[in-house]
């Protein structure tokens, strides 16, 4: 044998002996099938946990014994793992399908126009009695939810954003390593694991000590949509100062030093260079803290009470907000008994429309974040 | 700047679209729950009443606001049903119009009443009074006649078969068969356990030693059932089965009839009314103040006494005649005749007895503004 015959031959090795593309796939199908017929002999019946445990068992060994048999015990192990990752990734999103599609048929089933344009008010139970014998449509609504969740949150950002972001450009801008900077990093450390109900708490403690101060005597004008909207800024600071600061070390240096060296004060470089550069990363997080708390519903039962009707006035008067709806629907049905169904359906209906919101917000910010990142590649 | 400025017009049609549809949202919608335009109602009271309470009063609670507000579209009326001890708390500290609450006030909380609302303290009445059911589920059993220990026993685990002795003595006309008996009790902490065992421990001391709570007693065995629809859903799955839940909530399934006295009282609306008129009230008390010590042991006759009643608590005075008419007017809708009746329909509760109505409608006129 001559040394170039050796040459040619070791590539040829590593090559040779490779299971087809499509193996993993045929494998994984036959496991589920395998796993589908088991079930049904030894477990008597066609259980979907069962079969996926004994699928994803099933086709680890196959893929192993297969793989090795063929390809040799390096590849094999290579395969196992890709098919442990892989399998994890699945584990991993089916709470999330099975949420969304159990929200989606349920809420989707409940869902009218009606629901989202009417109010609680004048709501009894009897009405749901009808509903459920069949003499009438499904009355009640959760418009004023709506209404309040857009105007708690969006009051809940006019306070954070401004003290978020401001606080971020102070941490990595101006404060350097200096003893305030840490301070406050520690601060909002300690933040953002405060729970939500503290956060509640607070602000609904902080409010009725104001009034009890300002106005002796008016019985519970310290729930408000406004108390509610401090509360939930609370818990959406330090995520907007987390995010934000994360983004602005990300501006490169030598943007800054560009412009300084132009002669550009340093609140002009922050204004024009820095913000600007950074602006699409700064509003995904923004949107990331909305989504946050604009489920929240802990601090706004504390602070905003359960409303029936219609309220416009962030400064007077409760406010409800989709998950505050939900909530009492659920565990306190306008009608107890058999016609507790109908407040659940309402329940439903409402949880749809919040998963929505809360992706349409998601959609909005990569719109804008796409729109305003800089251009590249210039 | 002028970057983002420029950056922002291609947000513009975004933008757009986003304040169309807050201004649709903002001009259809805010209907009431069947539609219609809220009617005017000829009263000119305005204002919102807060209220902080029991939960067990939250169906009647919607009911009676949403007949209120559509007599009285000018005032808006908030329940939160955060309990009855929160409610009573946060009524005595001043945060809070009127409470709802399943206890009447202790000694020392009436004593807060007097620096809450006044000299006269607070005022508390009977609203809302609802029957416990005790329900059954043996095929070929329509009628069932039970004295207080046979209850005590079998929810004991002392009786455990239906064709036992003790049940027959009380039922000599019935084919009871031989069948295991489930008893089925709340899982979770709730105020119709906490009826039901006071009952049970007023007319059966001797069997039921347990403490009254809230919680079921856990030594004394069952099958255990998450909310009132989780027993009712339990008794009508299994035969042999007997449960307690609100009447409301009961539906088609068969009900037993309660050794009172020397005489079966079946469970009807007017009977659980009969047992508060049937009660003292509670000594040393102001005359605003209708607290009951509900006669559990009752022989009254007619009188079904597995209730769980209901208090509105109210302050003597209000620092406002605007407030004192909007408490006013609330209250005497609550307990009037059809205040009760629509709280019947919507909850299931029983509607207090025209007595009783008019010692609470006295009560309600004597609030007055405070000095």
């Amino acid at each position: 044998m001559t040394t170039a015959d050796t040459a040619i031959a070791k590539p040829a090795k590593l090559t040779s002996k490779q299971l087809p593309q499509a193996t993993p796939w045929v494998v994984a199908t036959a496991s589920i099938v395998l796993a589908i017929v088991i079930g049904f002999v030894f477990f008597g019946g066609f259980n979907v946990p069962v079969v996926a445990v004994l699928a994803g068992l099933i086709n680890m060994v196959a893929v192993f014994v297969l793989s090795a048999s063929y390809e040799g015990r390096r590849k094999a192990v290579d395969r196992v793992a890709t098919t442990v990752v892989t399998s994890t990734f699945v584990l991993a999103c089916v709470p999330l399908i099975s949420l969304l599609w159990l929200t989606a048929s349920k809420g989707g089933a409940a869902i009218s126009g009606d629901l989202l344009s009417r109010t609680m008010l004048g709501m009894k139970g009897v009405l749901d009695q009808q509903y459920v014998a069949g003499e009438a449509t499904l009355a009640g609504g959760f418009y004023h939810a709506i209404v309040g969740t857009v105007l708690i949150t969006l009051a809940a950002c006019v306070i954070s954003i401004p003290i978020g972001v401001l606080t971020a450009i102070y941490l990595v801008e101006y404060a350097g390593k200096n003893r305030l900077g840490r301070a406050i990093t520690f601060l909002v450390d300690v933040m953002t694991g405060i729970p939500s109900i503290v956060a509640g708490l607070f602000a609904f403690a902080l409010f009725s000590t104001v009034a009890n101060v300002l106005m002796p005597a008016s019985a519970g004008i310290a729930k408000t949509g406004f108390t509610a909207a401090v509360a939930l800024s609370v818990l959406m600071v330090p995520i907007v100062v987390r995010n934000t600061e994360e983004i602005l070390r990300l501006v490169p240096m030598d943007l800054r030093e560009a412009s300084y060296a132009l002669g550009v004060p340093k609140w002009k470089t922050i204004m024009k260079i820095v913000l600007p550069t950074s602006v699409s990363g700064i509003l995904s997080g923004v949107t990331i803290a909305i989504a946050r708390v604009i489920g929240e519903t802990a601090p706004i039962m504390v602070t905003a009470g359960f409303a029936k009707t219609l309220n416009w006035n962030l400064f007077s008067g409760w406010m409800s907000t989709l998950p505050t709806y939900i909530y009492d629907s659920q565990l306190r049905p306008v009608s107890p008994g058999a016609a507790a169904l109908a407040s659940s359906e309402r329940a439903w209906a409402a949880a749809l429309v919040l998963v929505l919101l809360v992706m349409v917000l998601n959609l909005l910010a990569r719109i804008i974040a796409k729109v305003l990142a800089p251009k590249s590649g210039r | 700047m002028k970057g983002i400025f420029v950056k922002m017009k291609h947000l513009a049609p975004s933008a757009a679209i986003l304040a169309v549809g807050a201004l649709t949202l903002s001009a259809c919608g805010g209907a009431s729950a069947t539609g219609e335009e809220a009617s005017g109602g000829d009263s000119d009271l305005q204002g919102t009443l807060t209220g902080i309470g029991a939960s067990s009063q939250k169906a009647a609670m919607d009911a009676w606001s949403a007949d209120f507000t559509s007599q009285n579209s000018g005032v808006t009326v908030n329940y939160s049903p955060d309990g009855s001890g929160a409610g009573r708390e946060q009524f005595l500290a001043g945060n809070a119009q009127f409470a709802g609450s399943d206890a009447h006030l202790d000694d020392d909380e009436v004593k807060a009443g007097k620096d809450a609302c006044g000299a006269d303290g607070a005022f508390e009445f009977p609203v809302y009074i609802s029957p416990i059911a005790v329900t059954f589920n043996v095929k070929g059993v329509d009628e069932l006649n039970l004295s207080p220990d046979t209850i005590a026993k079998i929810f004991k685990g002392e009786i455990t078969n239906w064709n036992d002795k003790t049940i027959k003595a009380d039922n000599p006309d019935a084919k009871l068969p031989d069948l295991k008996i489930t008893a089925v009790h709340r899982a979770d902490d709730s105020g119709t356990t906490e009826n039901f065992a006071e009952y049970l421990k007023a007319t059966a001391e001797k069997t039921w030693d347990a403490e009254v709570d809230g919680n079921f007693p856990k030594e004394y065995g069952g099958e255990a059932a998450q909310g009132t629809d989780g027993v009712i859903q339990t008794v009508s799955d299994t035969d042999g089965a007997i449960g307690y839940a609100d009447a409301s909530a009961v539906g088609e399934l068969s009900t037993a009839k309660v050794k009172v006295g020397d005489e079966f009282v079946e469970l009807s609306p007017e009977a659980a009314s009969k047992v508060v008129d049937a009660s003292e009230k509670v000594e040393g008390r102001g005359e605003g103040d209708l607290a009951f010590d509900l006669a559990r042991d009752t022989t009254e006759s007619g009188a079904y006494p597995i209730v769980l009643v209901s208090y509105h608590l109210v302050c003597s005075s209000y620092k406002d005649q605007e407030t004192v008419d909007m408490v006013k007017a609330w209250e005497k809708f609550v307990v009037s005749e059809e205040g009760q009746k629509s709280a019947a329909e919507s909850a299931g509760s029983a509607p207090l007895s025209d007595d009783l109505r008019s010692q609470i409608e006295e009560v309600i006129d004597s609030i007055k503004v405070a000095e």
